[in-house]
Parts: C-alpha cells; sequence; structure tokens
C-alpha cells in the first residue's frame, strides 16, 4: 500500500474502540446463529458497523470475512458509514408524494447540503427518503429519529433544522 | 434403488437421488450452469427445469428435486425448452457477448447452451452492468459484468476450499459476487473458483490470450509437485504446456488442484531451463556437447568406489531412481540417497520398525470415511493441499472430528468445531506419548495390544508420561491430552496424518513410532478409515522409499555431506536435489560442495548447486518423461510424455543409462523394462504393469507386521530471551521447485517470518519491517508477518527460498533459538 492510499484508508476508518465490539460478542459467543444479533449489536454500539469491527467479528466468530460482508449488504438495516447523531427521515410514499414530499426533500437537501443516504461531515445528520411511514393522514412526513413531524411546509424544514441544531452530539 | 420414468424411459436410480443426478447416470442430459458433482445443489440457474407428472406437469428443477418410487419425468418438452430459451435470454440481458475476446470462447456453458437452444435474438432489453474488473492480482481475474450468479465460486472456495474468499453481495439486481468490502481476491490462489466458473468470469491470468481453448492438446499427467498424486491435465500447443485444464471426473479428487498445481506449471516451458551440458572450463561453466560431459562423467564414476555418493531429488520417476541406484551400484557405491537423509527416516526407520513396512497402512480415501482424524501439525494443508482439501470436506459434510496437535494454530484449526491443541515447540513425541499412557491408564486399549511385541517395553517406557507429567513441558493442561486421548480411542474409526519433509526434521523414526504405537495400541488400523498416514512431500518420496533409494549399507545424506566436507567422497552426483537451499546449514553445504572434488549435477535450472558444479546436465521436467510416481498413499500411477524434450535436455532416464552404459553396464531400453523389473521385486508392487495401472492408478498394498517401538524424546530446551524459530512449507510452494512456477511465485515470491501479535508488540515490530534473523549458526534478513495463529515466542519460517534462506540460520534441529531485530 502506498503512503497516500494507507493514509486515505486511515481517514476513511478511525480507530475503533473494539473492547466495544468484545462486550457485544462475549454476551453472543454460545449461542448458535449469533451472527444476526452480534452484527445489530454492534451496529447499535458504533452507530455502524466499521469495517475493523466487520474483521474483528469474523475472527472471533470463525466466520469468513466475506460472509459477514455478505449479510451487512444483504439487510438494509445495516450501515457500513458512520450515521449522523439524528437521522431524518422523508417519507415519499403515495400520500406523501402527493402532498408534496419531493419539496421537501429538496429543502432538506438545500439545507444540509448531502443527498440521499448521505450524512453531514460533522456527523450531525444523515437523511433518507423512505418509502412509507405507515401515518399517511398526517403527510407529508418528515421524523427525525423518533420525533415526528406532520403536515410538513418548506418553512418547518427551517424550524426543525434550527432545533436540532441546538441538540447535543451526546 | 428407486425406479422411475425419465422421458418414456425406464430406470433405476441411487435413493437420494436428485432429477439431475438420476437423469445423468442413466445418460440423459438436463442442461444446467450451476451444479458441480462435488458441490451441494443449489438452485441457482433454473436451466434445468424439468416437467414431473406427479407434479401435475409443473415445472421443477432437477438438480434440487429429490426422486421418488414411480415418478414420471420429462425433461425436455415444448414448454420446457421455451421456459429454458427464456432462462438463456434473461442471463443475456446483461451478460456481454464479448465472446471473440473471452477466454472462455469455446469451453463456455453459456455460450454453449445459447447456441444449443438457438437463442439467436432477445425478447427483452437491459443495460449491461459496468462492474470494474478486478486486475489486482497476476492469477484470477474477475470480470463481474460476465457473471451469471451461478454461485459455484462462492460455494467451492466455502465447501470444499475453506476459505470464503467470495460470496454474494448486495441482493435483487444489483447482486454480484465479490470479496469482503469490494476488495480484492487475497486467498490461497487455488484457482477452484476459475475451474467451476461456467463462464468468463474468472479467468486464469497466465493464461489469457494464449490459445483458444479448441486450438489445446489436453494431455492426462500427475502432478510433479507434493506426494497427493493429484492427475492432471495439461494444455498443450505447439510443445508447450500453456495451462492446466479442469476436469471433474479426473482422480480422486475429482479435477480439484491447490495453488501449484493449477497454476505453477510454468518451469516446464520455462526460458530459465538449461538447454545444453555445460563444462566448468578454467573456472567457468560453457556449453559442451552430451558426449563430452557423459564422457567426464562417466570417467570420475569409473571404478570410484565408495568415493562417490549420489542424492537425488524423490521428484525423479520409479524407474530413473532404480537406474541412478544402479548406476551408482555399477561405479561400486552404495552411497545415496534422498531427501537431506532424515526427512524419510519416518517411513524408512520409524514405520519400518513399528510396522514392518516404510508405508503408510492407510489411504487419503480414508480420510471422509474415518469418524476422527488426528492431524499433527497444522502444517498438513499447507504441505498437501488437495488433502487439506479432504480434511475440510471430512469435517463439514461427513462430521468427522478433527483434532489436532500443533506448535501453531493454522487454515485446519479454523473448522467448524476443530479442537487444537498447541503445544511448545518439539514436544509433540512427549504428548503422543501421554496419549498412549493414558490409552494404558484407562484401560482404552485394545485387546489384541498386549500380544504385540514389544508391549511391556512400552508399558514400562511410558511411565513417566503421563499427562501431568508431560502438561508442563508440552504447555497443555492435562485434561486436555486425556480428552484427546479417550476420544481418539473411544471413535470407532480414526485416522492419524503427519506431513514429513526437508523442513520438518522433528517429524522423524521417533515421531513415527510414538504415532504408530497409538493405533497399534487401539488397533485403529488396517480397517476403512483407520489407519496412519505420513504424508512424503515429493511427488514420488514414497516412491524414492519403495525403490530403496536410500542409504542402507552406504552413507546417507548427511554423511556424505560430511564426506565432501572431509575430503572422503571425491565425486558427488546430484540429480535433481537442491541441497544448498533445501539442506539445514547452507554455510556447511556450501562449504561440502566446494570441497568436492567434482560435482555433477542434473537438473532442469541453474540451481544454487548446479552453479557449483563441475559438470551440469540438462534434465527433462515430468511433463516430458515416461515412467511412474508413487503417492503418499501408496497410489503408482503411470505418466506419459506430455510435450517432447525441451532444447537439449534429456531425461534422467537416458542420462543414467547411457552413463552405465559407458561404465560397461547393461542399460535398460525403455522405463517399462524397468518397471517389469520394479513390478517383480519391489514390495506390493507385485502383478503391476503399465498397462494394469490405467488412468486412476493402482495402490501397492502395505503388509502390516507390528510391534511396538520406545520413541526416544528428546526435551528441548528453552533458551533465554530468545525466540523459538520452527522451519515447514508454505502453502504456494513444494521443496524448490515452486520458484521456477511463475504462480506460486506470484503470491509468494520471497521468505518471510511469521510471529505472533505480542511478540510484534513487544519488539515494537510492524508487518513486512525487515528482521534481522540470528541464531548460533548464522543470520538472515526476513520481512515480517504478524499472524494471530503464532503463540507467543514461537516463530515460522518456509524454506524454499533461495534469497534471504532461512537454511542461513536452522541447523536442521527440529526448533531452531533464535534472537529478532529490526
Amino acid at each position: 500500500m502506498s503512503e497516500a492510499v494507507a493514509q486515505q484508508a486511515e481517514e476513511q476508518e478511525p480507530e475503533v474502540d473494539l473492547s466495544i465490539a468484545d462486550k457485544v460478542i462475549d454476551k453472543y459467543i454460545d449461542l448458535p446463529g449469533n451472527l444476526m444479533p452480534v452484527l445489530q449489536g454492534v451496529q447499535d454500539a458504533y452507530g455502524y458497523v466499521p469495517r475493523k469491527v466487520a474483521d474483528y467479528v469474523a475472527e472471533r466468530l470463525n466466520v469468513y470475512p466475506s460472509q459477514i460482508y455478505g449479510v451487512l449488504t444483504f439487510y438494509a438495516q445495516f450501515h457500513l458509514k458512520p450515521r449522523g447523531r439524528f437521522i431524518i427521515r422523508v417519507c415519499v410514499g403515495t400520500a406523501c408524494h402527493v402532498s408534496g414530499a419531493p419539496r421537501i426533500v429538496e429543502t432538506f437537501f438545500d439545507k444540509l447540503h448531502i443527498g440521499h443516504a448521505e450524512t453531514t461531515p460533522d456527523l450531525r445528520y444523515t437523511f433518507e427518503k423512505v418509502a412509507c411511514l405507515g401515518a399517511c393522514g398526517m403527510a407529508p412526513l418528515a421524523m427525525v429519529n423518533d420525533d415526528t413531524f406532520g403536515k410538513m411546509t418548506v418553512q418547518k424544514v427551517d424550524e426543525i433544522i434550527a432545533e436540532y441544531n441546538q441538540r447535543p452530539m451526546k | 434403488m428407486v425406479n422411475l420414468t425419465i422421458d418414456d424411459k425406464q430406470v433405476t436410480a441411487p435413493k437420494n437421488s436428485t432429477i439431475y443426478d438420476a437423469a445423468k447416470i442413466n445418460g440423459i442430459k438436463i442442461p444446467i450452469l450451476c451444479h458441480d458433482k462435488k458441490l451441494k445443489p443449489f438452485g441457482a440457474c433454473r436451466m434445468c427445469l424439468v416437467e414431473v407428472e406427479q407434479m401435475r406437469g409443473r415445472q421443477v428443477p432437477a438438480c434440487t428435486t429429490p426422486i421418488t418410487e414411480g415418478m414420471i419425468i420429462r425433461t425436455s418438452t415444448p414448454d420446457i425448452i421455451k421456459a429454458r430459451k427464456m432462462v438463456l435470454e434473461l442471463l443475456l440481458l446483461n451478460h456481454p457477448i464479448d465472446c471473440p475476446v473471452c477466454d472462455k470462447g469455446g469451453d463456455c456453458d453459456l455460450q454453449n447452451l445459447t447456441y444449443e437452444y438457438k437463442v439467436n435474438a432477445n425478447r427483452f432489453s437491459d443495460e449491461k452492468f459496468h462492474h470494474e474488473i478486478d486486475y489486482s492480482n497476476p492469477l484470477i481475474e474477475r470480470d463481474m459484468n460476465r457473471c451469471v450468479l451461478c454461485g459455484k465460486c462462492a460455494r467451492i472456495c466455502d465447501e470444499i476450499v475453506s476459505f470464503g474468499a467470495l460470496t454474494f453481495i448486495s441482493r435483487g439486481i444489483e447482486t454480484k459476487i465479490g470479496c469482503e468490502f469490494e476488495g480484492s481476491l487475497n486467498c490461497e490462489f487455488c484457482g477452484s473458483c476459475v475451474s467451476v466458473c461456467p463462464v468468463g468470469s474468472l479467468l486464469a491470468r497466465p493464461f489469457k490470450f494464449k490459445a483458444r481453448f479448441w486450438a489445446l492438446t489436453n494431455q492426462k499427467s500427475v502432478c510433479g509437485y507434493c506426494g497427493t498424486g493429484c492427475n492432471l491435465t495439461l494444455g498443450v500447443k505447439d510443445n508447450k504446456v500453456l495451462t492446466t485444464v479442469y476436469d471433474e471426473n479426473q482422480g480422486f479428487h475429482n479435477g480439484q488442484l491447490c495453488c501449484r498445481g493449477r497454476f505453477g506449471y510454468q518451469f516446464i516451458n520455462s526460458d530459465k531451463r538449461l538447454n545444453t551440458p555445460l563444462v566448468r572450463k578454467n573456472g567457468s561453466l560453457t556449453e559442451a556437447t552430451w558426449d563430452e560431459a557423459l564422457e567426464l562423467v562417466a570417467a570420475r564414476l569409473k571404478g570410484a568406489g565408495s568415493s562417490a555418493a549420489a542424492l537425488a531429488t524423490p521428484r525423479l520417476t520409479n524407474e530413473e531412481l532404480v537406474l541412478f541406484k544402479r548406476l551408482m551400484e555399477t561405479a561400486g557405491s552404495a552411497n545415496y540417497d534422498h531427501s537431506a537423509g532424515y526427512a524419510h527416516a519416518a517411513l524408512t526407520e520409524g514405520f519400518a520398525k513399528s510396522f514392518g513396512a516404510a508405508a503408510s497402512p492407510a489411504t487419503i480415501l480414508d480420510i471422509q470415511k474415518s469418524d476422527l482424524l488426528l492431524v499433527i501439525k497444522t502444517d498438513s494443508y499447507e504441505t498437501h493441499p488437495v488433502i487439506g482439501f479432504e480434511i475440510n470436506m471430512a469435517v463439514k459434510n461427513k462430521g468427522v472430528k478433527l483434532n489436532i496437535l500443533s506448535d501453531k494454530r493454522g487454515k485446519l484449526s479454523k473448522l467448524p468445531d476443530a479442537q487444537t491443541l498447541v503445544h511448545t515447540p518439539g514436544s509433540e513425541i512427549a504428548v503422543i506419548n501421554a496419549l498412549a499412557k493414558t490409552i494404558l491408564d484407562d484401560k482404552l486399549a485394545a485387546g489384541t495390544a498386549a500380544a504385540i511385541p514389544g508391549y511391556a517395553d512400552l508399558e514400562k517406557a511410558l511411565a513417566g508420561f503421563t499427562p501431568e507429567a508431560v502438561a508442563g513441558q508440552s504447555g497443555l493442561a492435562a485434561s486436555a491430552i486425556k480428552r484427546l486421548a479417550n476420544d481418539y480411542a473411544k471413535a470407532e474409526k480414526a485416522l492419524i496424518l503427519f506431513p514429513i519433509g526437508n523442513a520438518y526434521p522433528g517429524h522423524n523414526a521417533d515421531l513415527a513410532s510414538a504415532v504408530a504405537n497409538l493405533a497399534l495400541l487401539t488397533g485403529k488400523l488396517g480397517t476403512e478409515g483407520s489407519g496412519v498416514l505420513c504424508m512424503a512431500e515429493k511427488n514420488n518420496s514414497q516412491g524414492a522409499v519403495d525403490m530403496g533409494f536410500y542409504a542402507t549399507s552406504g552413507l546417507n545424506a548427511g554423511q556424505i555431506m560430511d564426506g565432501c566436507a572431509s575430503g572422503a567422497i571425491k565425486t558427488l552426483f546430484v540429480a535433481g536435489e537442491n541441497p544448498v537451499v533445501s539442506y539445514p546449514n547452507r554455510a556447511a553445504i556450501s562449504a561440502a560442495l566446494d570441497k568436492v572434488e567434482f560435482l555433477v549435477v542434473s537438473d532442469l535450472f541453474m540451481t544454487e548447486t548446479a552453479a557449483m558444479a563441475d559438470v551440469v546436465l540438462p534434465a527433462c521436467s515430468f511433463a516430458e518423461k515416461e515412467g511412474t510416481f508413487t503417492s503418499v498413499d501408496r497410489r503408482v500411477q503411470h505418466i506419459k510424455p506430455a510435450i517432447r524434450n525441451i532444447g537439449q535436455s534429456r531425461t534422467d532416464f537416458e542420462i543414467f543409462g547411457q552413463l552405465i552404459a559407458k561404465l560397461g553396464g547393461q542399460a535398460p531400453a525403455t522405463p517399462a523394462t524397468v518397471f517389469g523389473e520394479i513390478a517383480a521385486s519391489a514390495p506390493g508392487y507385485a502383478g503391476m504393469s503399465y498397462a494394469s495401472l490405467g488412468e486412476t492408478g493402482a495402490f501397492a498394498p502395505v503388509a502390516v507386521t507390528a510391534a511396538f517401538v520406545v520413541p526416544k524424546t528428546v526435551a528441548v530446551e528453552p533458551a533465554a530471551g530468545k525466540l523459538a524459530l520452527v522451519t515447514g512449507s508454505a502453502l504456494y510452494h513444494n521443496g524448490t521447485l515452486s520458484q521456477f512456477g511463475e504462480g506460486p511465485m506470484h503470491v509468494c515470491p520471497e521468505g518471510y517470518l511469521e510471529l505472533s501479535r505480542t511478540d510484534a508488540a513487544k519488539l515494537q515490530i510492524k508487518e513486512n519491517d525487515l528482521l534481522n534473523v540470528a541464531s548460533a549458526i548464522g543470520s538472515t534478513k526476513l520481512k515480517a508477518r504478524i499472524t494471530p495463529r503464532m503463540p507467543e515466542g514461537v516463530l515460522f519460517s518456509p524454506y524454499h527460498f533461495g534469497a534471504a534462506a532461512i537454511n542461513q540460520v536452522w541447523s536442521g534441529a527440529p526448533v531452531t533459538w533464535v534472537t529478532v531485530t529490526k
């Protein structure tokens, strides 16, 4: 590996504390079929599944690293890149779409300077378009982590961002 | 057997067959892309759809549907043909039609089926894939644009190779085959995935653009690397071996090969091959005629008596070894040996005493039929990878229990439920004795054991080897030793495997006896799935032993080297061996070869040893020879020339024959004549002839006369502040020959020093740091490899390499104490 490439890899993958993964793995180590709970556990703990953690899980569970990657890419629930502290999800299902969801999405893109499934460099926000959140009566709908915002407007986008900019990162 | 009807034909097939298997054994072809007879049914491609009347004519995949009594199956109704055509149309929707430049052209299942089903138009249209082609390694090219997602590569890598380099990534239309985190292939490079790929997604890069598939002549042969005896098909064009061709019906291994077998053939047609005889004139080797060179050698050998000696590589054929022995006898010398003199001792001394035969009382076929495998050293996988595949399959498919006794962990330790007992280096014989002691103490010995000669002596000698006593020196828990002894003794069928070779001096006669004692004590011998398999290093190591090409009344290899140094040996004939690299203590070997008056080397290459010679004779590779090789389990196989001799090279058979004639002896005309003599004299070979060997070869049976032999144990004294270096084989190499195979050298080009993470942290060593390794006899520089498999305080280094060679620090002891500095 050339120095530049090595440096780049370093930047992409910050040092991770494997003792956190150890705790999760220790909990499930004797359980048959433990790969899914372990991967879910480490994702909960780190917010995503860092490559080093995936490799470490492979070593400890004696599962091929490739197989772990196969599982991680098969399920939408796993994330391989760091995720924001606040996950903004805007519904683009039929009901929301007809009540103006595309404009809500565009506004978030403009304000946060990120696109779908992307994360702001300060790791505060991750934005996702989702198919349906199951509350069509409140269309157009947005969610920030577990908070729900119904009858969204372009103005409310500013308010939401202003509010969550004040929230602590931890 | 189950009765069923396929295409209006009454047929029978074994129970548990699938429709596909039943059709196949009855000569009915069902098209398929995702099936390989070695792999579990998968049902990915949907090409094998058939109609089953009992299922109301529904179309079912033949490869995953089990047969039932009275089933009525139709394999090619108009509806089925229509369905298959559509499957092909859908596959071709994304598959690029770049057949003119695809190396798979002519050998491509998709191409052949498209032609067969006349899919000349496509009703659908879609974009092709735009996956990046992986050119990151020199052996395997991955073009996922051509992939049909049959999954065979990922399955073979898991089910047989047990490496798991490839997997399905993502899902739906985005699914592709790849490595973790979309990285490049970093695996064993056995090429199994390439061999089963039905399209041109996985290609052997060394063969790219070399020849169209149909331009090759396929020549069957036997691999010239390790002692497994794998069968090969060489793809030949214009007297050049251009590739190895996969044949799923070849050999016990069904065409399965390792990196060196599949990608290591380039030495045959290497530019570096010696083309003419060379004679040293005024200090430098100059080209000479065969007559001149052979005259010189004959003059030296004539009447030389015991001042002449010979070393041969066990890569020569049985016939050549017999002739070489005869040449030395004609010269009046009994000084001949192979494999450094000690590397065959497990067979020639150990088994010879314990079993009354210098051969293994088990075969490779026993591995999958056993209940429990006890593998001594994880290196068994690296030394004999295709035997390793058999172990993988035994453990993963047949539920065979795997126990490993080793000085480090390894690939085999990762198999499901494998129990690895990691002992301190050099303590294996003591541990095996402790196993025997436990078997005696726990009354687990077979009733027949007490009647075997030497029982009382063994019982007495084992008194000090209680698990508790051995626990201390071996670093193992006494309970673990007891558990293993119980598991081994109580298993209905159990097989012990251990590798031998130049790099494993600890795997000597004593280890062989210790292991034999276990089998004899418990009666795990002589039945299917039980026994002991000693895995000799080179392709004809067992043959060299069977032909008696080792010191019996004369000097052994070590003594020959001493004789060279002292001046007692004046003429040394080395055929194919490269002692400068492959024998321990390089400085001493070089000095001895320097001292010897006249050194003749016949070899394919200008090796480190040949460079010191007075006469160098260009020899032929296995691909140019006729003769027989005997594998580790005494399977005798016949090889025929696949190509004509390269340059002026001659087979060692011709060289020895011509020399015998020059010495006034009678040289046999053909290898077949010599094999006739072998069949008449070598134990177990009786009744064999080239014709009777056929394509699969024949086993030379091993008749066991059992005796208990007390093995000597030498306690390894740790040296304060030093690390224990153990030598061995690297997965990609075998002996020193693989240095001339491009494939192995692409993957593993140089020696290295493996060390544990703990030691690396202590010595502040990073991966690839250049380390100075020093022992009492010398030092060398090796790159660091930090691996989780090494225990603290233990180092591993492979021995194959001429540059930065480990025999500069390794004196031939099983454990060398070294210091490591940056």
